[in-house]
C-alpha cells in the first residue's frame, strides 16, 4: 500500500516535471539510451516501410518509369485503372478466391487441430503428417502440384479416370482453375492448424466439465465453450489468410509460368497483374496507383473486420 | 527495521549511490557495445565496398572488365562460356565475366531496371523478351549509333537487314542479335507416312488437311498431334509474316490489327484450331518443357507431325532429349499466303543498359559475338547453338557450310533470312504490351473465349494503352 502511493507520488512528479518542461536527468538519460537501442528497428522502419509507402503513394501519381524522372500526372492512372479490363478481371479473380478460400482454410484448419486435438494414440505422428506440407517450399509445391494434377500425365487425373469419375483440366481449365488453386492452397494449411492447436490447449478444462455437468451436447460445448474461447485465434489466423489470399502470387506466378493468367486470364491474379505492369511494361506509376488502391481495398477490409469482432471475438482479460 | 538495512537511502525516484554508480557504468557499457556495433557494422561495409573498388580500380589500370548477364543455362551456357574464353584469348586489353541470371522475362527486367536505377548495371545484357523497344523509348539503354564508326561504319550493312530492322527504334540501333531466330515448318517424316503423308505441305489449304489426319486420341488424351498454332507461347505474333500482318497500323500510327486483311485472316486461321483441345495441349508442353526442364517439346518427344519453330530444335532439342528423331525430321519454309519463304525478324539481342561502366568496349564484345570481323569462329559455334548468325557471311564460312552439309535440315531456315517478305516487328514503346495481348488473345481464340474480331480488337487496346 505504502509502495503504491509512493509510485503514484512519483508519476505525479514526472508529471509534473514534464509540463514544468525539465524532466529530470535520469529520465533523459533513460530515454535516450531507449532510443538508441531502438534505433536499427526505426532506421529499417523508416527505410524499409515508410519510404516506401509514402514514395508508392506519390509515383501513383507519376507516370515513373524506374529509370527516368517521374512527371506529374494527376489522378490519370488511377482513371485508367477503372478503365482497364485486365484490372477488373485480376480483381475479380483475387477476391472470389479470397471469398471462397478463407472460410474453407478456416474452417478445414480449425477441424483438422480439434481432431489432432483428441487423446488419441499416435497424436503426435499425425501432427506431424499433417503439417509437413506446410514446410515444404512453395515452389516445390507448386511444381508437385503442376505434375500430379496435369490432364495430360498427372495421377490425380489417372485414379479419377480408373474410377469412371470425371476428370477435369484442372488449372488448364476455366471452370477448374481457380479451384485448382484453391486445393493447392488448402494442402498447405499446417500453419494456421497448429495455431488453432495452440489456441485449444489453452481452453481450461473445467470449462469443459462445467458444461457437461450441465448437460451440454458435444455441439453446445464446441459452440458456447470452444469457439468464444478461441475466437482471438480465429481472429489472428483470419487476418493472417485474408492477407495472404489478397496478395496472393507466387503459386499462380509458378504455375503459370507457360501460360501468365491461365486459362482465358481465369487465374490472372491482383498482385501478378501489378508486377507485370511495373517489371514488364516499365509502369511502375501505374503499378504503384495498383499498389496504393490495393492497401486502401485492404484497409477498410481490416476496419470491418476489427470493427465486427466486437460482437464475436471474446477477450477472457476483458472479463477480470 | 532489520529489512531495511542496505536500503536507508531508499526512496521512489532515488536510489542509493552504489547502485546508481553500478547502474551508472552498465548504461556506459551498454552504450560503449552498441556504438561499437554501429561503427563496426559500417566499418566493414564500406571496407567491402571500398576493396571492391579498390580491386576493380586495380584491374581497370591496365584491363577494362566488362560483366555480361545471360539467361541461358545447359548446353548453350556451355557455348557462351567457349565464346568469353576466345574473346579474353583474343582480346588482352578486355576482360568479360558472364553471369547467368536464371529468370522469366519478368524477373530478369526487374534485375536489369534495379540496375540501371541503381547506377551499377551490366555492361551487357541480353535479353530474350520483346523489351528493346520498351527500353529504348524510357532512355534505359544506350544508342550504339555513335560507335558505328571507323572499323564499324559498315556494320549494320553487314548483318541481315530484318536484324537491323529488329533493333531499330527511332533510328537509333539500340541492340545486336546474340542470336536471331527463323521460324520454318518441322515435320515427323515418320509420323506423317503413318497417316498417308508422303511430302510436307506446299499450300496452307494442303497444310490443314494433312494435320487434321495426324490428330488421335485416347479417350480425352493426345496419342499424336498434327499442328497446334499456340504451343511453347508462340502465338499470334509468330506467324504474321505468312499472312502478311507484322505491322499493321492506321494513318495515326496507332496499332490496327482489326482493320488490317492479314491480321484478319491470320486470326479467323488461328480460330480454326478451336476444335482441339487447348487444355490438354498446354497439359502435355507444361509437362514435358516448363517443369521438366526446357528442352523437350510435343514434336521433340515424337507426338507431332508438325511444327513452328526454330533451328535451336534440331541443333539442341533432338540431340539432348530424342535422339532417335535425328535425321528422321525435315523443315519446310511455312506455307502462308504470303509467298514464300518468310519468316518473324526476332531473336536474342544484347544491349547495353544506361549507366553501363565502358559501352564502347561492350560494344566491341557484341559485335564480335555477333560475328562481325569473326565470321569464322561464330561460323563454328552458331550452328551448334541453333542460331541464325546475324550477318549472311558468317553462314559462308568453312565451319558454317561443313555443318550445313552435315545437317541438311539447317538450309532450311537460312533463304528466309533475305526474303523480301521477312520483316520484323516496328518497336515501339509498346512492344512488349503487344506481345502479351497477342499472346492472350491467341489463347483465348483457342478457347473459344473470344471471336477472332474480340481478338484483334483487344490486341489493338493493350498496345495502343
Amino acid at each position: 500500500m505504502q509502495v503504491d502511493v509512493q509510485a503514484k507520488k512519483s508519476a505525479v512528479t514526472v508529471a509534473r516535471a514534464r509540463r514544468r518542461g525539465s524532466l529530470r536527468s535520469p529520465h533523459r538519460r533513460a530515454l535516450r539510451l531507449g532510443l538508441l537501442f531502438v534505433s536499427p528497428w526505426i532506421a529499417g522502419f523508416l527505410l524499409f516501410f515508410a519510404y516506401p509507402f509514402f514514395a508508392t503513394i506519390y509515383y501513383g501519381f507519376t507516370d515513373f518509369n524506374g529509370v527516368g524522372a517521374a512527371h506529374w500526372i494527376g489522378f490519370t492512372n488511377y482513371v485508367n485503372l477503372f478503365h482497364d479490363p485486365l484490372f477488373k478481371t485480376s480483381l475479380f479473380n483475387t477476391f472470389y478466391y479470397t471469398a471462397i478460400e478463407l472460410p474453407l482454410s478456416t474452417v478445414a484448419a480449425l477441424g483438422l487441430a480439434l481432431l489432432l486435438n483428441m487423446n488419441v494414440r499416435g497424436r503426435a505422428v499425425y501432427r506431424t503428417i499433417f503439417y509437413i506440407p506446410s514446410i515444404v517450399p512453395l515452389v516445390a509445391s507448386c511444381m508437385i502440384f503442376v505434375w500430379l494434377f496435369n490432364p495430360a500425365f498427372g495421377i490425380v487425373n489417372d485414379l479419377l479416370i480408373d474410377a469412371h469419375l470425371p476428370s477435369p483440366d484442372w488449372f488448364f481449365s476455366v471452370a477448374w482453375s481457380k479451384p485448382s488453386f484453391i486445393l493447392l492452397g488448402l494442402w498447405g494449411l499446417g500453419q494456421p492448424m497448429v495455431i488453432y492447436l495452440a489456441g485449444l490447449q489453452g481452453v481450461p478444462r473445467d470449462m469443459y466439465e462445467v458444461a457437461a455437468l450441465d448437460g451440454a451436447s458435444a455441439w453446445k460445448r464446441f459452440r458456447y465453450v470452444t469457439l468464444p474461447m478461441i475466437s482471438p485465434v480465429i481472429l489472428f489466423n483470419v487476418i493472417l489468410q485474408l492477407v495472404l489470399c489478397i496478395s496472393y502470387f507466387t503459386q499462380a506466378q509458378v504455375i503459370e509460368a507457360a501460360d501468365p493468367g491461365g486459362p482465358g486470364t481465369s487465374t490472372w491474379f491482383y498482385v501478378q497483374y501489378l508486377y507485370e505492369q511495373a517489371f514488364l511494361f516499365l509502369k511502375l506509376g501505374y503499378s504503384s496507383a495498383m499498389a496504393f488502391f490495393l492497401f486502401v481495398i485492404s484497409a477498410v477490409i481490416m476496419v470491418i473486420l476489427f470493427r465486427s469482432s466486437a460482437r464475436w471475438v471474446y477477450y477472457a482479460s476483458e472479463q477480470q | 527495521m532489520k529489512e531495511q538495512e542496505g536500503h536507508e537511502n531508499y526512496a521512489p525516484g532515488r536510489m542509493s549511490r552504489r547502485r546508481s554508480r553500478h547502474l551508472g557504468w552498465n548504461r556506459r557499457l551498454a552504450v560503449a557495445l552498441a556504438a561499437v556495433t554501429v561503427v563496426g557494422t559500417v566499418s566493414l561495409g564500406a571496407a567491402g565496398g571500398g576493396a571492391a573498388g579498390a580491386a576493380s580500380s586495380t584491374a581497370s589500370s591496365s584491363v577494362i572488365n566488362l560483366t555480361w548477364w545471360t539467361m541461358w543455362s545447359g548446353t548453350t551456357l556451355q557455348l557462351l562460356n567457349t565464346m568469353v574464353t576466345q574473346f579474353n584469348k583474343t582480346h588482352p586489353g578486355i576482360h568479360v565475366t558472364e553471369t547467368n541470371i536464371p529468370s522469366s522475362a519478368t524477373t530478369s527486367t526487374a534485375k536489369l531496371l534495379s540496375t540501371i536505377a541503381a547506377g551499377d548495371p551490366p555492361d551487357i545484357f541480353t535479353e530474350w523478351w520483346p523489351e528493346i523497344g520498351s527500353f529504348a523509348a524510357d532512355g534505359d539503354i544506350v544508342n550504339m549509333n555513335q560507335y558505328l564508326t571507323g572499323q564499324y561504319a559498315g556494320f549494320e550493312k553487314w548483318e541481315y537487314p530484318v536484324a537491323v530492322q529488329a533493333a531499330s527504334y527511332k533510328g537509333g540501333l539500340y541492340a545486336v542479335p546474340m542470336s536471331l531466330n527463323s521460324w520454318a515448318l518441322y515435320y515427323n517424316i515418320p509420323v506423317l507416312a503413318e497417316f498417308g503423308i508422303k511430302s510436307p505441305p506446299k499450300t496452307l489449304a494442303q497444310f490443314d488437311a494433312d494435320q487434321a489426319k495426324v490428330w488421335t486420341f485416347s479417350g480425352s488424351r493426345i496419342v499424336t498431334m498434327g499442328f497446334y498454332p499456340d504451343t511453347d507461347g508462340n502465338g499470334f505474333q509468330f506467324y504474321t509474316t505468312f499472312f502478311g500482318a507484322t505491322n499493321c497500323f492506321n494513318k495515326a500510327g496507332k496499332y490496327d490489327f482489326e482493320s488490317c486483311p492479314g491480321a484478319k485472316a491470320e486470326m479467323n486461321w488461328i480460330a480454326s484450331f478451336d476444335k482441339y483441345p487447348y487444355a490438354q495441349v498446354m497439359a502435355e508442353q507444361t509437362a514435358l518443357g516448363y517443369v521438366a526442364g526446357g528442352q523437350t517439346d510435343i514434336f521433340t518427344n515424337g507426338k507431332s507431325g508438325f511444327e513452328l519453330s526454330g533451328p535451336w530444335v534440331g541443333a539442341q532439342n533432338v540431340p539432348v532429349s530424342n535422339p532417335d528423331l535425328e535425321g528422321r525430321f525435315g523443315v519446310e519454309a511455312f506455307p502462308g499466303i504470303v509467298p514464300k519463304p518468310s519468316t518473324l525478324g526476332q531473336g536474342n539481342f544484347n544491349i547495353i543498359p544506361k549507366g553501363s561502366a565502358h559501352p564502347a568496349q561492350a560494344f566491341e564484345f557484341i559485335s564480335w559475338l555477333a560475328g562481325y570481323h569473326n565470321e569464322s569462329f561464330v561460323g563454328s559455334i552458331d550452328p551448334t547453338g541453333g542460331w541464325v548468325p546475324a550477318g549472311p557471311s558468317v553462314t559462308k564460312a568453312p565451319a558454317y557450310q561443313k555443318w550445313l552439309k552435315a545437317n541438311s535440315w539447317l538450309s532450311g531456315f537460312l533463304p528466309q533470312m533475305t526474303s523480301p517478305y521477312t520483316q520484323a516487328p516496328l518497336l515501339t514503346s509498346t512492344q512488349a504490351q503487344l506481345f502479351t495481348a497477342e499472346n492472350t488473345a491467341t489463347a483465348n481464340v483457342l478457347q473459344k473465349i473470344m471471336t477472332p474480331e474480340q481478338a484483334l480488337k483487344y490486341i489493338d487496346q493493350q498496345a495502343n494503352a
